[in-house]
């Protein structure tokens, strides 16, 4: 496959005696949007950690672009082009949206250290494109009246926005999504569904996305892992997956009991 | 006390506030990006104050430079500790206790290094290297030396300010102060991030060895001082750096007080029980996060 950018082979994690994930294998194509699914403590998480760089697996192999990243440091996984949200909101205190933003594009400033103690007019003008580029990005994600509030005073869904403006602003080839609509509502949900399609049409992002809503990821995704208790049950189309006995049982059959 | 006296003590208080603040700032930004208490920036300080005094009393130099140099020293220092002593326990991983037990061993053995060099005399930084001591106003009295030591902390604290609002430097040592794994999934080299704030802390130190040397004198203890930027750093909260120098400048107002009213002996005495106090009534400092973990 020319275009295939992520394969994960085999992606293993033990913490102690528990198997988090168990032989995850997935690819992941350019200009594709991808999900995993499964209920809570399904290993989804386990998996976005591996491949960025969180911690290694316990046995088996990430590629991206054919090269082996399993051991690298997030911060070269970064550099490569992948990045990432959270699930449980992670943002910096005491920083305002633009300056959450820029943490995630900053380091890219070819300037030194020395040059910073002079305030050199180079400085000056790379931090005025720093500040102009994370605009950009803020306002892609339509976060532009609130550049200048602290990012964690927001309500829930503009902070899932400011994380999703900071994960780009590394201008990533791939985006990892950690269930983005954890903790949001139907409006906040559909909106924000509006927006992963605009960003993966406006910027040709290939996408992996998590959550353990079926509506999210039904309504994105063309592919999708369904992960229970570590394990790859399945994987196909959304028509697939719904009519899969297997997931049916595993999965949606107890939330359409719950219903 | 009469009016003259309270606005010469305020003066001095405020200097003597400002060379601690400089110290507690140091402290400070290695205890927010690693969480631990880091003594051995007392010996960074130390070390900074004799690069000085002897920048001054063998070379001749004048102030400004002097300044420099400790500055300079102090980030050179403040790096090698880091490399010589933490680095290890970085890459193992290791409990805060181990990085809070090397930086008190770090301080003691940067002590020594200045006793085996200079001996363990008080020493002075030349008489003339500030030349006007005292500017009067009516009956009042100012010690230039103490002006400057004020002029030099407020330039120090006008380039830190700078520095973390305004550059991918101070933009990623602030986000490493939050949160180091999500900092580097963002892609900044956390490793550079930690070398980034043992430099700034370090310029800091030096800068605050030298400024207390000259308006003190020189001892290989003199890196013991770093208690008050400790004490500093606790009583403002070790989260915020702001609240962190306005408690320096609030400890040094105070000892400079106590010191004239009930001696030199007993003020360390008064100064400790507030701080227990303080501890117990507001554990996170005036404006303070709380952190969960520190050593």
């Amino acid at each position: 496959m020319g275009n295939e950018l992520l394969r994960v082979e085999n992606l293993t994690k033990r913490f102690g005696g528990l198997c988090a994930v168990d032989c995850f294998c997935g690819t992941l194509e350019a200009n594709q949007i991808k999900g995993i699914i499964g209920p809570n403590g399904a290993g989804k998480t386990t998996i976005l950690n591996m491949i960025s760089g969180v911690y290694p697996p316990t046995t088996g192999q990430i590629f991206y672009k054919d090269q082996d990243i399993t051991k690298f440091q997030p911060h070269k996984i970064n550099h490569l082009g992948i990045a990432r949200t959270f699930q449980n909101i992670r943002l910096f205190q005491n920083m305002t949206v633009l300056e959450t933003v820029k943490t995630a594009y900053s380091w890219r400033a070819p300037y030194s250290a020395i040059e910073t103690l002079f305030s050199s007019p180079r400085v000056q003008k790379f931090e005025r494109e720093i500040e102009e580029k994370s605009m950009h990005f803020i306002d892609m994600v339509n976060l532009k009246d609130c550049a200048k509030s602290n990012a964690q005073s927001l309500p829930y869904g503009l902070q899932r926005r400011v994380e999703i403006a900071r994960a780009l602003a590394s201008e990533p080839t791939v985006l990892l999504l950690d269930e983005p609509g954890a903790g949001l509502n139907q409006t906040e949900v559909r909106d924000l569904v509006e927006l992963i399609r605009r960003l993966f049409i406006d910027l040709s992002l290939s996408i992996l996305l998590i959550d353990h809503r079926m509506d999210v990821i039904m309504q994105l995704c063309e592919w999708i892992y369904v992960q229970d208790f570590g394990e790859c049950i399945s994987q196909g189309t959304p028509e697939q997956i719904q009519n899969d006995p297997i997931v049916i049982k595993a999965y949606l059959g107890e939330e359409i009991n719950n219903a | 006390m009469d009016l003259i006296e309270i606005f010469q003590q305020v003066i001095n208080g405020l200097s003597r506030g400002a060379i601690y603040a400089l110290i507690a700032v140091g402290f400070a930004i290695i205890v927010n990006v690693l969480k631990f208490s880091n003594f051995a920036h007392g010996g960074v300080l130390g070390i900074s104050a004799y690069a000085g005094y002897l920048a001054s009393s063998q070379f001749n130099l004048s102030f400004i430079p002097v300044v420099l140099i400790g500055m300079v020293t102090g980030a050179i220092v403040a790096v090698l500790v880091e490399f010589i002593a933490f680095r290890w326990i970085r890459m193992q991983k290791g409990q805060l206790v181990y990085f809070f037990v090397t930086s008190v061993t770090m301080l003691m053995l940067l002590e020594q290094i200045l006793v085996i060099r200079f001996g363990s005399f008080f020493d002075t930084y030349p008489y003339d290297l500030i030349k006007v001591k005292f500017i009067n106003i009516g009956e009042l009295s100012i010690s230039v030396t103490y002006l400057i030591s004020l002029a030099v902390t407020i330039v120090a604290f006008g380039l830190l300010i700078y520095v973390f609002k305004k550059t991918k430097i101070g933009i990623a040592i602030r986000a490493a102060s939050n949160d180091m794994t999500t900092t580097s999934l963002m892609g900044i080299n956390t490793g550079m991030v930690i070398i980034a704030a043992f430099v700034v802390s370090g310029m800091m130190g030096g800068i605050s060895g030298v400024l207390f040397g000259i308006s003190t004198s020189l001892s290989p203890q003199i890196g013991q001082v770093v208690v008050k930027g400790f004490i500093a750093s606790v009583l403002g909260g070790l989260g915020s750096l702001t609240g962190v120098a306005v408690a320096a400048v609030a400890l040094g107002l105070i000892e400079v007080f106590l010191v004239s009213t009930i001696g030199s002996g007993y003020s360390p005495v008064v100064i400790f029980a507030l701080m227990i106090a303080f501890l117990l009534l507001r554990p996170q400092g005036f404006a303070g996060v709380s952190f969960t973990d520190k050593a």
